[in-house]
This record gives C-alpha cells, structure tokens and sequence, in this order.
C-alpha cells in the first residue's frame, strides 16, 4: 500500500430506494446518538444534516415538465471537495486533506470556531454546542484507510453507492448517464477541483432540494485566504521594516536637533 | 518627575488607551494564532488552540468597550480633522519624512494621530461587529456571514499595520513621548515640539498644568 | 465457524466499475495490545467476530458482531460481506442492529412482576418467579382441562390458556414452545404466521403442494418480468429488492401495483395504483386475458398441470356462489368440488383441453366476466394500464422467459387473503412460470423466522411439518392416519405424502420417545384435539379471552395489544387474564395492558411476569429465511444480567410444571410426564444443538435402510442421526421432531445449517452449499416443471435442473424419479395427490376459484360482479365490539396500513432505537393532496382518524403518491397508516395503535386478519 489512490463515492440516485441504510451505518460505525425528531409531513428526519447525522436522505416529490410524478431521494452529505473551502479555512488544522484525496475531520483538533460552516458550498459541516466541535463525515478514513469501504457505501442494497480510484468511477458515472439519457448528469466532477463524492441525477441540479447548481468556493473565501491574509503579513512587515529604516535614517525626533533632521530628510 | 513637565493625559484616558492596547495586542496574538496554521503553536500559551479561541471571543468583549469609550472619549479632539492646519500638516507629513522648515503647528492630536485613532475606531468597529457575527455564524444568512471573515481580515490587516507606526512614533521615534502614556506628564519642550499649538492653547486658557509649578523652586534643567 | 476473514470487511461488492482495491483483508498481524489507544477499526479487528443472521424481516441477510475480547460486550455490528443474499450490506433496520444490543438502555434485564392490583414493576429474580408461574399454570390447567368434549369424545385440552408467539425466535425455540404448548394441552395457539402469510400457506399448499415460497430472494436477479404486486417490497423486504434492481440491471421490467406510490414504486419501471382489496378483479382480467389471447405456455398447462382434468357434473359457480353453498352455516360443502375418475380410479383428462368440463374450460369461462371495463371500475385502475400490466407480464409465457411475483401482506390479509395468491399461483401456472430460476411466487415473509415457527407449528391447526392437528373425530393414530394419508391411482403421481405416517410416527417419538410405543398409538391419544370444524385462531383466541374465558396467555416475542386487529377489544381481553407470562428483549404495551391510557389498573387482578431474554444474536441458533435457507446463528455474547435464551425459560418452566406434576400428580398428566426433556447442555442451559439434532431426527434403535430399486443396505446404529426423511421409519425406530428439516445435519452429525460454501455451480445464485434449504437442500421447489417431459430445459440460458446422461444435474431435484416421459417418470408436484398443479382448489372455503368479493367494510354497496357483496364463506364475530360500518358516508374513506422500512411490525423492538424513532418519530397518516385540500388539511397537521370500532390521531402527511379513484362511477380516496407505534414509547406522543380501528373478520380459510381494507373518517384536530 505505498501508492493510495485517489478514491471517489458515486451516489447513483436512480438506484437509490432511500431505506436508509446508509444514515443509520453512518451513525452505528461512528457512534453517533440519535435525537427525538417530530414528524412534521414527511419521511426525512430529521430534517436536515445534524451533526449527529452525516448522511441524510432527502425525499422530495417532483413532477416534471411531462407531468410526470416522480419521488427524488438524495443521499446529501460531505462532497470531500478537491478544492476544499472548509479545509481553506479551518484554522486548526482539523479539516485537512486525506492521503488519498478525500476531507478528514480530526476532532480534537477542532475549536469550535465553525468557520467551515460558513465557507462550505454545500452547507454540511454542523456545530454541537455540547462539545463545541463541528462534525461532518471523514468518509469512513479510518475504514478506506484500510481498503474497507465507508459504513454507507458498504451498507447500501441496491448498490447506489459505490466506491474506487477516482477515473474509474467517473468513468462509470458517465456510461451510467448515458445509459439513463434525457436529462440525467453527472455532478461534482466539474467544480472544486472536483468532488471525491459524485451523484448521478436523474434530472438537471436545479430540481434537486438544497444542492447548489454550481458549487464553489466562495469569493469571500478566496479574497480572505488568498489574498487578505497574505497581505496582512506583508503590510504588517511592510510597516515594520518602515519605522525601522525611518529609525535608522531619519532617528528619533527630539528638540533641539532640528539640524539632524535636516540630515535625516535627504 | 522633573521640573519643565507638564501633565498631557488624565488617568481615565490612560486606563481606556492602554485597556485597548492590550486587548489589542492580545487579540492580534491570538487571532494570528487562528489565522495561520504555522502560528497554530501560540495555542500553547494558552493550553492549547480552543482556549486560544475563547481568550481571543471574551478579550474581544473586552475591546469592544475599550474601543467605544475610546471613541467617545477622544472622537471631538482625534476625530475630526481641522483645515486647513491638518491639511498643512499632511502635506509636510508631519515633517517626518523629509525636511520641513517649519513643521504646521498642530494641536492636541496630528492628523497622523488622527488617522490612526480613525483607523482604529473605524476597523475596531468593525472588528468587533464581525468578530460577534463569526462567533456566531448561524444566526445569520451564510451569504452575509461568508463576507464578515475577509472584513475581520482586513480589519487585521490595517490595525496591525498602524499598530507598528504607533508603536514607534510613540516610542522611540518621538523619545519622551512615551511617558504620556505611562505618567501621564511630559516634558514641555518635547510637548511644545510636537504639539505646540496645544501648548499654546493650554496656556492661553490657563489649563495647563506644570510639574511643582506652585513651589517654584526648581530651576530648568534636562536631563537628558 | 468457517469465516472468511478477508471476507468480513472486504471493498469487493462495494467497488463499483469492476475496479477493486488492494484489500488488506484481516491481517491481524501487528495489533496494539491496548484497545483504548487504537481507532475503531483497529478495536473491531482485534475483536472476536461471530456472525448472526438479521432478526427482522425474512430476507435472512448475514451480519457479524465484533465482541471487544476483555469486557464481552459487542463493540460493533455490520453486514456480513461473505453472506450471498446481503453481500454486507443492511437496510437501516439491519445497519442500526448495534442498538438490540445491551448498549440500549432499554433492553430488559431482569425478572419483572406485577401483582394483582399492582401499579408498577417489581423487580424479581428466575428462583421466584419459577415456581410461582408453575403453580399458576398447573392450577389453571388442572382446574380447567377438558377430557371429554360436548360430543364425548376424548380431546384432552386445555382452552383456558393462550399461547401467542413467536416468529422472531430460532428454529430450536420455536420447536421447544410447539412442543411445550401441546403437551399442556393448548388449543388455542397461535403466532405472527397466523397474521402474516398464513394465507399463503393455503394457497400455494392447494396449488402446489408445498406452501412456501417457491424460488428465493437471489433467484430474482434471474426474472424477466417482475411483478410486485401486494408488496412494498423495496421498504419492507429491501435486501429481496436488491436481487430486484439486480434483474432490471440485466434488463428486466419491473412493475409495482399498489394502492400507493411508495419507495418501491419510485424505482420500478412503472407503478399502477389499485384500491385496497381488488386483486382478484385485476389478476381475474389478466387470466381473462392470457386465455383468450393464448398467451398461455400450453405444453406446460397441459403436461404440469391439471388443466385437462374434467370436474365433475354437479358443480357449478352462480351469481357469485359455488355449489354447496350453505347461508345458515356460511360454509361450502365440498362434494361437488371434484373430478372424474376412470375405473382405475385415475382422472379423467381432455388433452384438447376442449371438453366445457375440462379445469381449463371452467376457468376460461369463469374469468370471461371479467372484463376490461369492470375490472377498470372496481379496481380504480385505467384500461390502459391494466393492458400495459397484461401485455408485459403474460409476455413471460414462452419457455425462455421468466416472470415472477413478489408479494407479502398486501395480498394476505384481506378476507379473500387465500383467494388472492390463489389467483396468482392460477397466472403463473398458465405461464409456465413456476418451478424456474426466475419464475415463481415469491411469498415474502414478514418475520426474521416465521417459516421457521411456521414449520414448526406454532398453530392451531397444524404439527410440526405440516402435519395436520388431530381433530376429536379421528380418536386413533390409524384413523388419523388413514384420513390423512392421501391415495393416487396414477402410476405417475409420486403423492409423496403417502409417507405421512413415517413423519407423524416420528414427530410422536420425538416428544414421548420410549413412553410411546405401538401399543399405545406412540401418545397420539395425550395430544389436544380441536372440535371438528372449530377454530382456534388468534382473533378466536382474543375473541373468548374478552369473553372472558382464558384465564392464562403466553405471549413471546409479541405486542398483540399494538399489533391484533380490532386492539380496543383484545385490551379488554388481556384485562380479564388471570396470569400473562411475557418472553422479550423490550418491553411492550401487551406486557403493560394494565398501565394504558384509561384503564382501571388497581382493578386489574391480573398477575404479570415478564421475563428477560436474550437477544438474537446473544444465542446460537437457526433461523429460516423467507427462501427456506435455515441458517445458523453463532452467539456473539450473553445477553444482560438476567436474559436467557427463550429456548431457556421453556425449558425451566417446563422442568417446573414437570416437577409439580410429578411430585403432585394431577390431571392429565401423561403428554406432561412423559414428555422427553432432554435439552440442556452439561452445564445446565438450553443447547441448540441438541434441540436442532432432535429436530432433525435420530435413530432410536440399530436400523437397516434398503433400497431395493438400487439393492443397497446401509446400517444406521442408535443415536446416529437421520441423514434425511427418507429414512424415517413409521415403526417407532426414529424420531425426528420435523420432517421438512430432517437431513439439515449428516448422519455423522456435520451441521449443514451452518455450512457457508459459497461455490455457485449453475451460476443462477442457487449457492447449494450455503446453509440448509429444507427440503433436502432444495433451492427452487418444483424445479422439475423447468424441463421438459425429457428432461431438457425449457431455457437454455438458465439451466436450473437437467437430466444427462441418466443423472439430474443442477439444483437438487424435486424428487429423484427420472423426468416424466421415461417409465420410471414421475410428474413435478410431487406433494399433490394428483402430481399436477392445481387450479381448481378443491380443498378452499371459499370456492375452487378465485373470485372477487369486497372487503368486510368497503365503499361499494354492491359487488359489480354478483349479488355476493363479502366473501360469503367468512366467519363473521359478532360481539359487542365487533361493529361494521360500510360505504357509510361516516367512514368514507378506504384505508390501507402497514409497516415501513425503519419500524418493524407493531414497532416493539424498533420504537426503542433511537437511530430508528429518529428516522420515523411519530405516528402519521398518508393522505392525497386532493383529500387534504377538500379537508383543508394541511401538510404536517394533526389528525383524527376514526372508524366505526374505534380512533386514533395522527400527523397528516399530505403527498401526491396517493391518488383519488374513480371506483364504480365516483370518486373514492384511499389513505394509508403505519401500524408501528404504540402508547407506551416514544412517552412525548399520545398516538396509539391503528389497531383500534381495524376490524375483527379474517380470511375465509386462515383467518388472516383484514388490516389491509376497511373504512375510515379523518378529521383535522
């Protein structure tokens, strides 16, 4: 194992049955509690990714332009983006990137400051006020670490998740695509750098509830990392080095030696 | 304190600007120890990275008072630029960078100052309403709460470059004015250099206040 | 246990795109001794995996359990990637199976009590609770046992106590409690079978022989047409589903009818919805119209089934009726219901299938009524559709397709519950569907073990192996034996019951061992009768506890007051007990009948044990899957504190009413004393092993075995254990608790439930060395109809079975006899008296053929098809709370229930999961948007829902997956409620069972109740 390959989840939500095996998995390897929901209408629950829940079936009624019914699942969760805003931002160091490619959280690490809540495209980082960490799925890493796969995909019936080197699962995703025609996609290869978890849609992004048509890493993200924070050092030096040149050229400014000062001024 | 010193700061104005300065300090401090992984190690002074998190979240509180009474206390007498005296003095830069003949004659504070105590109150201000809104991100639309992290930044980024001018104009690069900030006296010749027209004023009100100037025994003298 | 170790977390299935990774497997190599600093990968790796067999639905799907070494305890538990029908994977029942663990807080750990008056839970421990319930079981048994029925004949029973339950324990367990309840003598016995697919026992047994099901869940990969019909199969048989999505991969069609769109529906190629109750009219049009457009497989009508048969004269079908029909009675007499014999004594046929008498013809002529239009108007379902379905599915009748048929309790509990798989059983006959790789009914059943309790007979009206309960009339072993022992005349009829008496003699050994001998019929005369006619099933059985009648009820592993129909009146029922011994892992709102919402509990005088047992996978064990795979389960640990396996507590209260009666005597002691108990293991608990030897069957005395046909001899000594019925003797020399299982160890004592060979000869995935399959290994029943009358396969391309070169190749054949054109040759249904498959069912209630009959409580006043509105052969309960309201305009609306993927049944073990309850929280009602909006209601609101017996509220879940129906002219909405909540967990919801509306009316034949049909009101609160 000295060469790890870059792995990618395919979620092909055209197979998926939403039995949930996979958000139960989730929370049964990484020992995650359940919460007292409400039923409010619908068979999501809880409604959103919690952070005791890192992967969440969406259910959602579409009927299309045919007037055809259709019940959308989603498996949403963390996309382990290439060109991660969250591990961008994470001032600790407990988001980072994974030998092989992919998002890992190291909890201790984290401060609580939830930067990576707001940076993140597809809004999964979640916060516990318990323990003032943020909580999201590391992709099973200390199982695909290991060559096992990630609690969800291995829990997963009809196959809808699968997992391996990152070509050869695009590659899938898009013979698969082709298999379905019409509308269907391929999502997440494209934007940030590429995603190390790609969906195959039946219909085009903008159907799909609370999945962001073109994901990136915010501009407000590239202007404070890339270009704020190096230039704080710089201008910060910049001033520094300044007084200290004005301190040896120009000396301190005292009475009665305006003379120096004259000389200090060529 | 010798003779030929008079008093230039009361004790309340001392407290607030040295409150401040270290909150300052502080939160720059700790905020680099956020803002860069390889400054991650500061975490360390304060038992590790999270504690380092909550010192920066409650010295801000702390800041922001600071900064607010700051502000009110000095926003007549370092806020509000003069002309065209300032306007004098900017083009002659104070007289720092080049030679003047005669530097304008400028009062309590020079526009220098002026600008700083602006940069800080202006990039304080908002410092502080982005530092609240990143300490608590989900109370707002993520749109809004995205753009508050790179005004903290460059908030950071013009305090802690001023902070360096300060530092050394108010130290080294203007010897004896130091003492404004830790005895509150200065010497008058010093004083009248730097803020004659002050000076003057103090004088013609009749407010300025000299070292043993009752007593009358001393005789001028320096030490240098 | 043969597991592979590599094979337990391996990518390989996961890994899509036939890339897999390098996989490290299990190297156990440099494993850090303390646990504590090692991630959770590294904990599970240096763990003792056991693997266990899913305790929910009947999928059978493996899962292995890692026990942390130093504390026993299970630290984690996932898919078993070796086991061949689940490949690792788990629905969210499955992945959340960690939470039935004692990490649950609620599991039960000891002893609990609650004496008469009592307003809480004692706690106690096994030394006192024993003798205590051995006294009270004794007293009530002594003081109510009935010698002598009205008529004088000896019955020997006891119908004071109750027995319910249960389908969720092991093979063993289920034998144990089979055993125990007939030696005290109960009649009224019954479990989760009776409530599930007991219907489908009486339909497929009547068209087949056999009444399991036919193919198994892998087996669906190999279908061209599927056709879930009865089922949402996808939420509640998710891993038979994914053998499913396997067959549309290869390009199979697959088709959901159903009154909802459900997560089923959403991945089918298509979904058609029908109201709740109109199978029979929608599979009636589809024979219709397979028979007039000849799509019918016709060498295989012809030569496999009794098509050609001519029934004889005097039967007739009129205005609804079948002749023989008695209204006083509600009962059809049957003697019109037959063939015509030559002098042979063998039947008739019509090879022209021309004759007006022929089964064929009588069939053609009975589904011509059902036409298009009528079918369309009673089922709600447009005429396209129904053609679509039609033309699909019946394109399967050609040699080289195959269509198959998943359902479950969408077809079984319905008062026409026989009558629907009937109709199935009828298309798949005329297709050549059954008995192929691909092709068959797939009865799904709902619990983890209900084939199994089934084959073992925790019923009324069976013995272990289908063997049938002694009625009073048949007072000797050789009338018995003569009345169900049946004769063919057909040389090539095998009738393989005419074995019967080996399987009954042996049963009988096996309980009374050397007490029975010849002289004494081997104990027949201790066994409880029933009455003639009688019937003692659940809703009988709550139905005379209300009247207050049973005095003592057994309920293992059940929650009857969540889970039977019409709830309000069995709580009063449990309310009337004397004493309730409960067996379970949680505790549940029957165990707890005296502290529900309304009830009087200090004037409960009912004493009340519950006792802890241990979980599935804290006990070693065989399960049987829907597919007949008796798998077995390794202990993974103990179970908490007090918890022993079920199989325990019956031994123990056993060995105490033993001890009682041999030290008191008492009434009826015999089948009590004389019982063989010998099911401990040397250091005093319940072995598996020995019960699953006794099961299997065991030589009493040195036996020589002759096979004439091949001359061979072999020799058996005592002790060694039978190597397959066809050993058993009917002289007393075997024993064998159940014949279907016989053959599941070697007679060198190897057990095959636990083979885990995963070799895949035909590659169909019949996977012959997985498991036992009863019987003897069999994996597709009736393979033999595959072939032709050579012995060639009808298609090619899936070669399940063929004869070559002398030999069958293949799947284990149905039956050794040579294929049926050779001399020798035998017909394929060799458990049919006649070897033939059967259309006319001659031995129903409710009429040889399928027939439509509205629900109990429909919307309809009239039935469009006859002047019969109701099955007319129903039993109708008329107590004070059995009422019926229908096409009322009170209750306008038909309701549907059941179970979804994250509940499980009445929700007694699953409500206690938080994983779970978070995924579904709270009670709900799925509504259309339309009906919503004429009630104004809105998405998410809360809700009355009431019927005629009863109300419960419910959160409103608005949707448009549910479709108004124009039904006979008007609009008629249809609604759906889950059955899996209760009072007693989650405590922040008042929501209770949705029982309390359904009503007390079952099937015509095995009173499966009608949970799937009826009538409701729904108000906004």
């Amino acid at each position: 194992m000295s060469t790890k390959p870059e792995l990618v989840k395919l979620i092909d939500t055209t197979l998926c049955t939403a039995c949930r095996g996979c958000q139960v998995a989730c929370k049964q390897w990484n020992e995650m509690p359940g919460l007292r929901t409400k039923q409010v209408g619908t068979y999501q629950n809880p409604p959103d990714l919690q952070w005791n829940t890192w992967t969440l079936m969406r259910f959602q009624e579409y009927r299309d332009d045919d007037g055809k019914f259709q019940w959308l699942f989603r498996k949403d969760g963390c996309m382990h983006c290439t060109d991660a805003a969250c591990v961008k931002v994470c001032p600790s160091g407990a988001l980072y990137h994974t030998p092989l490619k992919t998002v890992g959280i190291r909890r201790d690490k984290c401060i609580g400051c939830k930067e990576c809540i707001a940076a993140c495209p597809f809004d999964v980082p979640r916060h516990d006020a318990a323990t003032d960490k943020v909580y999201k799925c590391d992709l099973c890493y200390s199982r695909i670490e290991q060559s096992v796969p990630p609690a969800c995909v291995k829990s997963c019936i009809t196959k809808a998740l699968t997992i391996g080197p990152k070509d050869a699962m695009i590659k899938k995703a898009y013979a698969r695509v082709a298999e379905l025609g019409g509308d269907a996609n391929v999502y997440g290869d494209k934007f940030v750098g590429g995603t190390h978890v790609i969906y195959v849609l039946q219909y085009k992004p903008e159907v799909y509830d609370e999945l962001p048509v073109n994901p990136k890493v915010p501009l407000s993200v590239i202007v404070w990392k890339d270009l704020l924070k190096p230039l704080s050092l710089l201008t910060a030096g910049a001033a520094a080095a300044g007084v200290f040149i004005h301190y040896i050229t120009h000396g301190p400014k005292t009475p009665h030696d305006d003379g120096q000062e004259q000389k200090g001024g060529e | 304190m010798k003779k030929g010193y008079v008093q230039v700061t009361d004790s309340y104005e001392r407290i607030i600007h040295w409150t401040m300065a270290i909150s300052c300090l502080l939160l720059c401090l700790t905020g680099l120890g956020m803002m860069f992984q390889s400054f991650n190690f500061i975490g360390y002074l304060f038992g590790g990275l999270k504690n380092l998190k909550l010192v920066h979240n409650f010295t801000g509180l702390i800041f922001a008072v600071s900064l607010l009474m700051a502000i009110r206390m000095w926003w007549k007498e370092a806020g509000v630029f003069v002309f065209p005296e300032d306007m004098d003095w900017i083009r002659a830069a104070g007289g720092y960078l080049w030679h003047v003949d005669k530097v304008p004659e400028t009062g309590k504070y020079n526009p220098g100052q002026k600008a700083f105590f602006l940069v800080v109150a202006v990039f304080g201000v908002i410092m502080i309403i982005t530092g609240l809104i990143m300490w608590f991100p989900t109370a707002l639309p993520v749109a809004l709460v995205r753009w508050m992290y790179p005004l903290h930044v460059l908030g950071f980024v013009a305090i802690f470059t001023f902070f360096f001018v300060h530092l050394y104009l108010g130290t080294i690069g203007n010897p004896g004015s130091v003492q404004a900030m830790f005895s509150g006296w200065m010497d008058k010749k010093v004083l009248t250099m730097l803020h004659p027209k002050w000076v003057k004023e103090m004088e013609h009100e009749g407010k300025l206040v000299a070292w043993g100037e009752e007593k009358k025994s001393d005789a001028h003298g320096h030490s240098a | 246990m043969n597991i592979s170790r590599r094979g337990f977390l391996k990518m390989s299935g996961a890994v899509g795109g036939g890339v897999a990774l390098s996989s490290l497997g299990f190297n156990l190599g440099p494993a850090r001794a303390y646990a504590d600093e090692l991630n959770k990968m590294n904990r599970v790796r240096i763990a003792k995996q056991s693997t266990t067999i899913c305790c929910y639905c009947s999928c059978g799907c493996g899962l292995v359990c890692s026990t942390d070494k130093a504390t026993n305890k299970i630290i984690n538990i996932e898919g078993d990637a070796d086991h061949p029908i689940n490949e690792g994977a788990l629905c969210a029942k499955g992945a959340g199976f960690f939470q039935m663990t004692e990490a649950n807080e609620h599991r039960l750990r000891k002893v609990l009590y609650r004496g008469p008056g009592g307003t809480a839970w004692e706690e106690k421990d096994w030394e006192w609770a024993l003798p205590r319930m051995a006294r009270l079981i004794k007293d009530t048994r002594d003081k109510n046992f009935i010698k002598r029925n009205a008529k004088g004949e000896l019955v020997n029973r006891c119908e004071a106590i109750g027995h319910y339950g249960s389908s969720n324990v092991d093979n063993e367990e289920c034998w144990l409690i089979t055993t125990v309840a007939r030696a005290l003598g109960v009649v009224y016995m019954d479990h989760q079978a009776r409530v599930c697919h007991s219907p489908s026992v009486g339909a497929l047994a009547e068209s087949f022989g056999r009444g399991s099901m036919t193919n198994h869940y892998i087996d669906m990969q190999n279908a061209d047409v599927i056709l879930i019909m009865g089922s949402n199969m996808a939420e509640n048989h998710p891993m038979g589903f994914r053998w499913v999505t396997k067959a549309q991969e290869r390009g199979a069609k697959v088709i959901h009818v159903d009154p909802r769109y459900t997560r089923t529906s959403a991945r089918c190629d298509f979904h058609v919805p029908l109201r709740s109750g109109t199978d029979i009219a929608f599979l009636g049009g589809m024979i219709s119209y397979i028979i007039e457009n000849k799509k019918y497989f016709k060498e295989y009508v012809l030569n496999y089934t009794h098509a050609s048969f001519i029934v004889d004269e005097s039967f007739y079908f009129k205005d609804g009726l079948f002749s023989g029909y008695d209204a006083k009675k509600r009962k059809y007499s049957k003697d019109t219901w037959v063939y015509e014999y030559d002098a042979n004594g063998v039947p008739r046929r019509d090879m022209t299938l021309t004759h007006p008498r022929t089964v064929f013809q009588i069939m053609r002529k009975h589904y011509s009524r059902y036409t298009l239009d009528k079918v369309s108007s009673i089922t709600g379902v447009s005429k396209e559709n129904l053609l679509k379905v039609y033309e699909i599915y019946s394109a399967t009748g050609v040699p080289d397709k195959a269509g198959t048929e998943c359902y479950a309790l969408g077809w079984t509990q319905h008062t026409v519950g026989v009558e629907n798989i009937r109709a199935m059983t009828l298309v798949q006959m005329l297709l050549g569907n059954v008995g192929i790789a691909g092709g068959g009914i797939n009865a799904m059943r709902g619990e983890p073990n209900v084939q199994g309790s089934t084959d073992h007979a925790i019923l009324y009206h069976i013995l272990p192996g289908y063997l049938k309960t002694p009625p009073a009339s048949l007072d000797t072993l050789d009338k018995y034996l003569k009345k169900y022992t049946p004769v063919s005349h057909d040389p090539k009829s095998a009738n393989y019951y005419s074995n019967y008496p080996k399987f009954m003699v042996s049963l009988l050994k096996a309980w009374f061992d050397k007490a029975g001998t010849k002289d004494n019929d081997f104990g027949y005369s201790w066994l409880p009768k029933m009455d003639d006619g009688k019937h003692y099933s659940t809703m009988h059985m709550f139905d005379r506890m209300y009247e207050g009648k049973i005095k003592g009820f057994f309920c293992i592993g059940a929650d009857n007051a969540v889970s039977s129909p019409n709830a309000g009146k069995v709580r009063k029922g449990l309310e009337k007990l004397d004493w309730l011994i409960g067996e379970n892992i949680f505790d549940n709102e029957t165990y707890q009948f005296w502290r529900a919402p309304g009830v009087d509990t200090k004037n409960i005088k009912t004493e009340v044990f519950l006792l802890p047992a241990s979980a599935s996978m804290e006990k070693e064990g065989s399960i049987s899957n829907s597919g007949r795979w008796v798998q077995w389960k390794e202990k993974a640990c103990d179970g908490p504190d007090q918890c022993i396996p079920v199989g325990e507590i019956e031994i123990k209260i056993m060995q105490a009413v033993k001890d009682l009666y041999a030290k008191e005597g008492g009434v009826h002691p015999e089948p009590i004393l004389n019982l063989y108990w010998d099911y401990l293991d040397k250091d005093g608990h319940f072995s598996a092993t020995k019960t699953a030897q006794r099961i299997n069957g065991v030589f009493l005395e040195d036996t020589v075995i002759e096979d004439k046909a091949k001359g061979t001899k072999v020799v058996f000594k005592k002790g060694q254990l039978v190597p397959g019925f066809g050993n058993l003797q009917a002289d007393g020399k075997t024993a064998c608790g159940n014949w279907c299982i016989s053959g599941s160890y070697t007679a060198d004592g190897i057990n095959k439930m636990k083979s885990r060979g995963k070799e895949d000869p035909t590659g169909l995935g019949l996977f012959p060395n997985w498991s036992f399959a009863w019987p003897v290994g069999r994996r597709i029943l009736y393979n033999r109809c595959s072939v032709d009358l050579n012995g060639k396969p009808y298609n090619p391309k899936r070669n399940l079975l063929e004869w070559k070169d002398g030999k069958w190749v293949g799947d284990v054949p149905d039956g050794p006899w040579p294929p049926q054109a050779e001399k020798e040759g035998k017909y394929p249904f060799i458990m049919q008296r006649d070897g033939l498959g059967a259309f006319f069912g001659q031995g129903m209630a409710d009429g040889p053929l399928p027939e439509h009959y509205e629900p109990l409580e429909g919307p309809l006043t009239k039935n469009p098809f006859s002047s019969q509105l109701i099955n007319p052969a129903i039993e109708i309960f008329e107590g004070e709370m059995d009422k019926i309201e229908r096409a009322s305009e009170k209750f306008p609306y038909v309701i549907t229930t059941y179970s979804c993927t994250e509940h499980w049944c009445s929700g007694a073990l699953t409500r206690w999961q938080s994983w779970l309850l978070e995924a579904q929280p709270e009670q709900y009602i799925e509504m259309s948007d339309v009906l919503a909006k004429e009630k104004s209601i809105k998405n998410g609101e809360r809700v009355k829902v009431s019927s005629v017996r009863g109300s419960v509220t419910a959160v409103a879940m608005v949707t448009q997956r549910l479709k108004p129906f124009t039904i006979e002219g008007k609009t008629v909405h249809q609604v759906g409620m889950p059955f899996n909540y209760g009072w007693l967990f989650p405590k922040d919801t008042k929501d209770d069972t949705t029982n309390f509306l359904t009503p007390t009316v079952g099937c015509a034949n095995t009173f499966c109740p009608e949970y799937k049909a009826f009538m409701v009101n729904v108000e906004k609160l």
